[in-house]
């Protein structure tokens, strides 16, 4: 068991690598002094000759590197260009808002996906199959910035039901910190719950396919307890080992959810830094994404490798 | 752990993260998957839908009714009326004739941004799996880390560097899109090598370049085309955000994406902006996953 | 006569403010900006946005009214004297900053010192290296020793450069200062977390006792403009920063919300960089100038919220009157084709306008893209990152851009560096002497007459050789809660906040 964990972590090594070698690349490979992109043309020489210190830009590109990556695994990510401050700091005190976000997207999405999901399976080829199936689809089609816009136009402008954009901490005032999520989580929940819905709709006809369960059919368990007992458990064991490719999802949703709505999560950070050119937060946020990814991956194959032993044997088949 | 990856990246259609698309009914070829995609009413619909749009981006200086670049200052927000059946927008241009001229541009960027993933992802993919060894970790290991990468974020910050314009937005998105493309590839070629025929050619002096091209190709062309068909419709979806962010298109040239960033102003106003480019991605989009869904469906018919 | 009509409406608004009994204590002022104000140091500062928050957290030597006239603040007096050289402040007792350090004569001294101070590299050194010495006459006056007679001087010191924070602090946080600013306003410093809010509270120790009467005011920056408007609308926010033309209309006459207008400091426009192609033939910038229709323009952009405009000095400033500044073109396409044929280009010729992001300047854009269209002119729009798009301004690299300038009340800040032979802000690298020593000439000169006389001559050289071509002199609005009660709209747009409170 400590031998695949083992195996596993380092697996990830290589990938964090090439992870932290593309986002050095993004600023340093781009034509140009890597220095005065970082500060912007209207830095002054002094300044501009410090950075160049700093960054060891006199030095060929992969001692440049060793360099960068060394501080960056010290937790030191630099300072935003534009007000100064630590990149690291800014995007702790940014990612509880994505997370509280992203958590209600998640609940929202599996709370309509998994019913419908389960339900468009047990009752395959159905008026229930079809219609879940096309509304997935639509969902996975709809672009979210359209959806939001849409959103706010019916539900702020138009019938003045809930707040257009703005956050609170839910700390300082919850009730209105649910209200003003209730639309990003919304829209940050649609693709997913489609996406969710239709995974799980395929590895449940899948799963009711198998042999076990049509012994345990056989056997007489009743419909609900094959569904629910037997089926089930096994159909989202594909649902959960996704988590890391959901994050994915989700961080790259908040980029236009937050921005819609003014949430001042990372996805609106990634965006504004994006969009004002503050490279070092730029690489800091999307090192930080990425690095998530890669974490949220390494947690659900080992919890996933506990509760399933025989994942590990077909790891080292593999 | 394997074929759940494999189901989601079905689903998603967009990434795929596994060497194997094992169900691939490996020998029948595409004209068999051609016939049996024309038995899917929805998948019809969908590719009646892209024909029609197609269509609509060629023919567009015939079908639209006025020019969609010129402004007519003494018609502005005019809401959807018999001259202007989707209104005038805010420099009193005709909404229609800047949809019909936008499919130009969302067309362009969904094939030229896949086009280039495609490009650049298959013959690596081939190599990768074909010869393994060295080439084939490194790839897997780099393609790895750059789907670690959330896609809009790659992109956005991709978009920003390269500068703005629909061409830097095309590259930008067929960077991200290319790892897709390398995966499904060299699972295609990892596992058509294998392959007794395969075994054959070479027993029979056939070189390495004859394999693949004669051998190993063809068999990629139908999964490929589902994943590309796929990942057009989210290229489209890339485009029209990063132009919906400012970072694609540049004006006057229409654009869905760019239309809608503008409509945002004007939601009290003049809502009939920001419904129809909305209603033109959303169709477009949804054309093009029916589309890969069929393909995909065709391809492996269990999953229907 | 809309003039008139503007500046009786607001009289009338200042009027019933003040008529009203008396103010209310208590309650949170939540302001929306359209940024979010990256640096809290006046010392340090470069965006417009910041000056909002200046506005509560700090104190000025003096300050501006509705009428642009200076008046005092933390220097209750000041006399100008050696032929406008020397200025000599009488300074307010009682006056501590936040963190209790008390305000004197040393405490200003620092403060200049401080933005002279070349390794501080302040970006208010430009504004105030004109001083040569700055002297402590007894704790309460202090006498500032100017290089040259320099007119604008004392409307330098109501803006940033007046501003002044506390010694103690700034010592101890050296350049931190921005991250936990020290000042001596009616409202002090709590926190600031980016992009999404910057709490100020009431300092009870501030020296008005009849300013500051809220608990708190937070700050809450809204990038996108409607996203202000309609959180306005929810109740969400009490008063915001620039309202979007589209929506002033409708916002003039929605119940629970008070919309203020006045004309502006600000002109916008654009730079046209003359000392290269195309634009180093005069003939083609009067040609492209005749394609424009400025009226057309601002109806269509800008609706009611914008006049059209000819030169830097907006109606409500003593020199708006100069008919080089105030009478607005024609459209004249046969000019046009005229100078074209002129500058040897009979057929048009094309150019790179290069714009921020932003609906605006892309609809600004377009329109006039449209309107040189007719003569074959051809233009090709390119949308630059803001603080990219200022540093290829500021290094001449572009053929024609769409910038203006949020201006300042006096005459000389909206024209002076901008124009003169090598200025700081000179994007079009002009050069014309005569314009130079006419400018040079106003900064001496003391009266409005005078003054005027100089500006006359430089607007119709100016207007001549089309380094800038003005367009629009946009209105200053704010858009509030009817329950924001007492706030005095001054032209320069900033929202202060001393003697507004919420009507319970």
């Amino acid at each position: 068991m400590s031998l695949f964990l083992l195996r596993r972590a380092l697996l990830t090594l290589p990938v964090l690598f090439f992870v932290s070698v593309i986002v050095f690349a993004l600023i340093n490979l781009i034509p140009g002094d890597p220095a005065r992109i970082m500060m912007g043309e209207e830095a002054s020489p002094e300044a501009l000759a410090v950075l160049r210190e700093q960054m060891g830009l006199n030095r060929p590109v992969y001692v440049r590197y060793v360099i960068w990556l060394g501080r960056v695994v010290r937790g030191d990510l630099g300072k935003s260009v534009r007000d100064g401050r630590s990149v690291l700091e800014t995007l702790l005190l940014k990612l509880p808002v994505t997370v509280e976000l992203s958590l209600v997207a998640l609940l929202v999405a599996w709370a309509i996906a998994i019913p419908a999901g389960v339900l468009a399976a047990w009752r395959r080829r159905t008026l229930w199959d079809y219609t879940a199936t096309t509304v997935a689809l639509a969902g996975v089609s709809i672009p979210n910035f359209w959806l939001g816009i849409m959103l706010i136009y019916l539900f702020a402008v138009n019938l003045r039901l809930l707040p257009p954009s703005g956050y609170v901490e839910p700390w300082i005032d919850l009730a209105r910190n649910l209200k003003l999520m209730v639309m990003p989580a919304v829209v940050l929940g649609t693709a997913l719950a489609a996406l969710v819905m239709r995974l799980l709709r395929s590895s449940m006809i899948e799963v009711l396919g198998t042999d076990y369960v049509r012994t345990a059919q056989a056997k007489g368990v009743p419909d609900r307890g094959v569904l629910f007992r037997h089926a089930m458990k096994n159909a989202m064991i594909p649902v959960v080992t996704i988590m890391g490719l959901q994050l994915g999802g989700l961080l790259g949703g908040a980029v236009i959810t937050e921005t819609i709505f003014a949430v001042p999560g990372l996805g609106r950070l990634a965006v504004e830094s994006i969009l004002t050119r503050d490279y070092p937060m730029v690489q800091g946020v999307v090192l930080f994404s990425a690095f998530a990814v890669v974490t949220v991956n390494l947690a659900v194959d080992v919890v996933y490798a506990f509760l399933d032993p025989r994942i590990r044997w077909e790891e080292r088949a593999a | 752990m394997m074929r759940p990856r494999a189901a989601t990246a079905a689903a998603t259609g967009t990434i795929d993260r596994t060497p194997a698309q094992r169900r691939t009914v490996r020998r029948d070829g595409l004209r068999y998957l051609l016939d049996r995609y024309a038995r899917n009413p929805m998948a019809l619909a969908g590719l009646g839908v892209i024909l029609l749009i197609v269509i609509a981006a060629v023919a567009a200086p015939v079908l639209a009714p006025y020019n969609p670049i010129t402004p007519d200052f003494d018609d502005l927000l005019h809401p959807p009326s018999r001259a202007h059946p989707m209104g005038t927008d805010d420099l009193g241009r005709d909404v229609l004739s800047r949809v019909i001229f936008g499919s130009r541009t969302s067309l362009l960027a969904g094939i030229i941004s896949v086009g280039i993933a495609v490009a650049v992802g298959l013959p690596l993919g081939l190599l990768s799996g074909y010869y393994r060894g060295r080439l084939d970790d490194v790839l897997m290991r780099l393609t790895d880390a750059m789907l670690s990468f959330p896609f809009l974020v790659l992109a956005l910050a991709l978009a920003a560097l390269l500068g703005a314009g629909l061409d830097k937005a095309m590259i930008a998105i067929g960077i991200v899109f290319t790892p897709s493309f390398v995966r499904l590839s060299r699972a295609q070629a990892l596992s058509e090598r294998e392959q007794n025929y395969v075994e054959a050619a070479k027993a029979l002096g056939a070189g390495d370049g004859r394999i693949v091209w004669r051998h190993i190709l063809p068999n990629i062309v139908s999964p490929m085309l589902v994943q590309a068909s796929l990942a057009t419709a989210a290229a489209i979806t890339a485009e029209a955000a990063l132009s919906f962010l400012g970072l694609g298109t540049q004006p006057p040239t229409p654009s869905w994406g760019s239309m809608l960033n503008i409509a945002q102003a004007y939601l009290g106003t003049a809502p009939w902006l920001a419904i129809w480019p909305g209603l033109a991605i959303f169709v477009t989009v949804l054309a093009m996953n029916l589309l890969g869904d069929g393909l995909r469906e065709a391809l492996d018919p269990r999953l229907r | 006569m809309r003039r008139t009509l503007l500046v009786v409406l607001a009289l009338v608004l200042a009027v019933s403010a003040v008529s009203v009994a008396a103010p209310t204590r208590g309650g949170t002022l939540r302001v929306g900006l359209d940024a979010d104000p990256p640096n809290l140091d006046p010392h340090q500062s470069t965006a417009a946005v910041d000056r909002q928050v200046f506005q509560s957290l700090c104190d000025k030597l003096v300050d501006i009214n509705q009428e642009l006239e200076i008046v005092p603040m933390l220097a209750t007096s000041w006399a100008i004297t050696d032929g406008g050289r020397t200025y000599t402040f009488r300074l307010r007792s009682g006056v501590v900053f936040h963190d209790g350090t008390p305000f004197n004569a040393e405490a200003v001294k620092y403060n200049f010192e401080r933005m002279l101070d070349r390794s501080f590299g302040s970006p208010r050194f430009s504004e105030v290296n004109l001083i040569t010495a700055v002297t402590v006459v007894d704790p309460l006056t202090i006498r500032i020793a100017l290089d040259k007679p320099y007119s604008p001087f004392l409307s330098i010191l109501s803006d940033r450069a007046g501003m002044m924070v506390s010694p103690a602090a700034a010592r101890r946080l050296g350049r931190d200062f921005a991250r936990e600013p020290v000042c001596s306003g009616p409202y002090k410093f709590v926190e600031k977390r980016p992009q999404e809010r910057i709490v100020l509270e009431r300092f009870d120790r501030h020296w008005d006792r009849s300013a500051g009467f809220l608990e708190r005011i937070v700050f809450r920056p809204f990038s996108d403009e409607n996203a202000r408007v309609a959180n306005l609308r929810a109740g969400e926010l009490d008063i915001i920063n620039l309202v979007p033309a589209a929506e002033v209309p409708r916002l003039k006459t929605e119940q629970g919300i008070v919309l203020l207008e006045r004309a502006g400091l600000g002109w916008q426009g654009m730079w046209i960089m003359v000392s290269g192609p195309p634009f180093n033939n005069k003939a083609l910038r009067q040609a492209l100038n005749a394609t424009i229709d400025r009226r057309t323009l601002v109806r269509v952009v800008f609706g009611e919220t914008a006049e059209p405009a000819n030169g830097p000095f907006p109606p409500g400033m003593f020199t708006y009157a100069i008919p080089a500044n105030s009478r607005i073109p024609e459209r004249n396409l046969d000019l046009a084709r005229r100078k074209l044929q002129e500058g040897g280009q009979p057929n048009g010729f094309s150019f790179t306008l290069k714009i921020s992001p932003g609906r605006q300047p892309q609809q600004v854009a377009q329109v006039i893209q449209s309107m040189a269209a007719e003569v074959g002119i051809r233009i090709n729009i390119e949308i630059v990152e803001f603080g990219a798009l200022l540093s290829q301004l500021s290094n001449h690299r572009f053929e024609a851009s769409l910038l203006g300038w949020s201006g300042r009340p006096d005459p000389d800040a909206n024209l002076y560096g901008f124009f003169v032979t090598g200025g700081g802000l000179n994007n079009s690298d002009y050069a014309n002497s005569r314009v130079d020593s006419l400018m040079d000439a106003a900064r001496i000169l003391t009266t409005n007459d005078q003054r005027r006389r100089a500006y006359t001559d430089v607007m119709n050289a100016l207007n001549d050789d089309l380094p800038y071509l003005f367009l629009w002199w946009p209105k200053e609005y704010k858009a509030m809660s009817a329950k924001v009660q007492g706030f005095v709209q001054v032209p320069d747009g900033m929202i202060r906040t001393r003697t507004v409170y919420l009507r319970p």
